[in-house]
């Protein structure tokens, strides 16, 4: 077979999740903080499925850990419009750092 | 090195290179844009790693609802304005650290995973339909069907959140 | 299982209720009828996993759940404490918007979510109950939308709960390379001494993602700015009831898949509980308003749950579950005493005493609960949760922590008595005081009173 084993594919997904974690921490536009999210649950997914993959190829648990997973974050992403979207009608703004009505 | 091996490496330096756009990039647009990049790119991994059904959900879902929902706001509200100030240095730097610790963390643990004694088989075809679609009715019936609960709440959810309360014109 | 379709169909009609009526009292009537249905469905429930044991679960659970007598029992326990919660918080509920049928319904799937962490047996299971959870909680924590506190609330609380929901599957990823299932029973053939690092850094990754959903510090930063934000019932449901059901999925798993491994993680929980605690107690001292102290107790009173986690046997089970009724009921009284009240700082008690004396009564019996005097529900509570600690033995420096931190959080809950008591003010309220308030009131202090001296009722293990 080919020399692309287990450890590539882990690699490219750690890449992701720290690029996702990264972008997490350092963003003040919502959006791209949900993007962020995104690209973190996406990493997780290639993790799911390759392991699945190389480890344990003989049931479909991984894969169907990713689908729920895929399904699951559609749902959220929906229900994070929403409230993008409230809250830009009250605040006319969507960087987090404007949101501090309340003190520490 | 083969063709296998070229498009591995390919799609592997697509992913980062549009996830790097992603959070890198000033103009939201211009991320959703990368964004949706990575996920073909990601897709693609999916199809060398033979699950060819996760692929097509992936997109379908990812790049072809989620992402366009994106865009949507993005255009609606008229978001795009390159205006966002950067978080301080602090905080950016305090990111780069903690996000490098779980890269390194993970990745050790990643790298002793052939020294704790693991057999790496070959691929079947895990992806196919039939069999998806057999495991799913069969063991996995009961998360599928509980999981309508959640997408239920969700529409319940953004449709609560989302409406305009009249209240709000009056004032405004 | 009778349950889980209950509280969804539960939820369906009180949707459907809201397109059909305008009627506010009508639908939350309603609600309270239907809330019961859902207890007594849960007793039934109950008294028939008495009277079958070693029926085979169906088929088409496959091993997704093991609703065992346990997640059963503890099932019905919590319809009880929302049955109380909507009996108590129900006209109130009605106030925050106009969309009160679909905040019973989000309540309903709630409910459905804490079922499903009682009695998981699968990773699978526990990242969709703790999904059905938490997108409900983002739109109650949201739903006063003229309020720019409470839209924040539900945006920060999105943002956080999304992202330990990352960190909580990355675990789960690391656990399914280690093992090859998303069984939790699979899990304990993890052997301590051919460990896969794998399963260690999954292990970490769950105890952060966890750690986030029960607000244990230092991942709590979300949580005052969340409950204070938040329509005030929903605070009340948010901090009680939710917390208990993720506390028990966390106990579930950490002590039916990682018993055998504690000299791994129990000094990671132990720091974890011990930083709780500190925060918690410490930072609730300085507050000034009367709700975002109750937010800082919530984390306190975490800190406590957390030793239930720590110690791994039997009476952390029974500590977990009265700790989790008494937390809850006194936690749900002291909520609905303070929404009828106008201003919610210290000064806002002022004189309530002269006013209200039943109100001040209650108040005072709750408040005693929540710091853990004797003859309360907390009292035993705390009781039995330092119990199991002291049975396990390897932690004592904590219980010792604990008990100094419980006195501190005397200071602040007395603090309130002390203004009701002993201030001159005029307490203004948002509105009279019924005579089924106060029966209500009453009822709930009562069972606060009754968990105290008899605690083993709330037992059947």
């Amino acid at each position: 077979m080919n020399e692309i084993s287990l450890n590539h594919y882990l690699f490219v997904s750690c890449a992701l999740f720290f690029i996702g974690v990264y972008g997490f921490l350092t963003r003040r536009n919502l959006i791209t903080m949900l993007m962020a999210i995104e690209l973190i649950l996406n990493s997780i997914n290639i993790n799911f499925i390759v392991f699945n993959k190389f480890l344990f190829p003989d049931k479909l648990d991984g894969l169907f850990f990713t689908i729920f997973i895929i399904t699951i974050a559609a749902a959220e992403a929906a229900v994070a419009i929403a409230i993008i979207i409230n809250l830009y009608r009250n605040y006319k703004t969507i960087d987090v750092e404007e949101t501090n009505t309340m003190k520490f | 090195m083969d063709l296998f091996e070229a498009i591995f490496w390919f799609l592997t330096a697509m992913a980062i290179g549009s996830a790097l756009g992603v959070i890198l990039s000033r103009n939201p647009i211009n991320s959703v844009l990368f964004l949706i990049a990575t996920f073909f790119a990601i897709s693609g991994h999916y199809i060398l790693m033979n699950a060819q059904f996760l692929a097509i959900v992936n997109i379908i879902v990812y790049a072809g609802a989620i992402m366009v929902l994106f865009l949507f706001v993005i255009m609606l509200m008229n978001l795009n304005a390159d205006v966002e100030p950067q978080k301080s240095r602090l905080v950016q730097f305090a990111g780069i650290i903690s996000g490098g610790i779980l890269f390194l963390l993970i990745l050790a643990a990643l790298r002793d995973m052939k020294a704790a004694g693991v057999i790496e088989k070959t691929a079947t075809d895990i992806g196919l339909m039939k069999n998806l679609g057999k495991t799913l009715f069969q063991n996995y019936v009961f998360p599928f069907e509980i999981s309508s609960v959640l997408f239920l709440s969700a529409m319940i959810g953004a449709m609560v959140i989302g409406k305009k309360e009249t209240l709000v014109i009056d004032k405004n | 299982m009778k349950a889980i379709i209950a509280a969804t169909i539960i939820g369906v009609i009180m949707m459907f209720a809201s397109i059909l009526s305008n009627n506010k009292s009508g639908i939350v009537s309603l609600a309270t009828v239907l809330f019961f249905f859902l207890f007594g469905i849960n007793i039934w429930e109950v008294y028939e996993s008495i009277n079958a044991t070693g029926v085979a679960a169906p088929a088409y659970l496959n091993n997704m759940m093991s609703l065992d007598s346990f997640a059963i029992w503890f099932s019905m326990l919590m319809s009880g404490c929302a049955l109380l919660y909507i009996l108590l918080l129900g006209k109130e509920i009605a106030k925050v918007g106009k969309h009160v049928g679909e905040y019973f319904a989000l309540i309903a799937f709630i409910m459905v979510g804490i079922y499903l962490l009682a009695g998981y047996s699968n990773m699978l299971m526990l990242f969709i109950g703790i999904e059905i959870l938490s997108i409900p909680q983002y739109i109650l924590a949201g739903s006063d939308k003229r309020n720019l506190k409470s839209t924040e609330a539900s945006l920060k609380y999105f943002l956080m709960g999304s992202f330990s929901t990352g960190i909580l599957l990355m675990g789960i990823a690391m656990l399914y390379g280690a093992t090859g299932s998303f069984d939790i029973i699979n899990f304990r053939m993890l052997q301590t001494d051919a460990l896969n690092p794998l399963a260690l850094s999954g292990i970490l990754f769950l105890i952060i993602g966890l750690g986030f959903k029960v607000s244990a510090a230092p991942m709590h930063m979300w949580t005052p700015d969340v409950y204070d934000g938040s329509p005030t019932p929903f605070t009340a449901f948010m901090s009680t009831i939710v917390k208990a059901g993720v506390f028990v999925a966390f106990l579930r798993l950490f002590h039916a898949s990682f018993g055998n491994l504690t000299n791994h993680w129990m000094m990671i929980v132990a720091v974890i509980t011990a930083t709780t605690l500190f925060i918690g107690n410490i930072t609730a001292v300085f507050q000034q308003s009367v709700k975002r102290m109750l937010a800082y107790s919530s984390i306190a009173q975490a800190g406590f749950m957390l030793f239930a986690i720590l110690s791994v046997n039997a009476t952390a089970w029974q500590g977990i579950v009265i700790y989790a009724v008494a937390y809850s009921v006194a936690t749900i009284g002291m909520f609905a005493v303070l929404i009828k009240l106008k201003d919610y700082t210290y000064d806002g008690f002022n004189g309530l005493a002269k006013k209200e004396p039943a109100l001040a009564f209650f108040t005072t019996i709750f408040l005693m609960s929540l710091a853990g005097i004797p003859l309360t529900g907390g009292f035993m509570a705390k009781y039995f949760v330092l119990l199991a600690a002291v049975q396990q033995g390897q932690v004592m420096w904590l219980v010792i922590f604990a008990l100094i931190m419980a006195a501190v959080s005397v200071y602040y809950y007395f603090k309130v008595i002390i203004a009701m008591y002993f201030k001159t003010g005029e307490a203004e309220l948002n509105h009279e005081v019924t005579g089924y308030d106060k029966l209500m009131l009453g009822i709930t202090c009562l069972l606060v009173i009754l968990i105290g001296l008899m605690p083993q009722l709330l037992l059947n293990l």
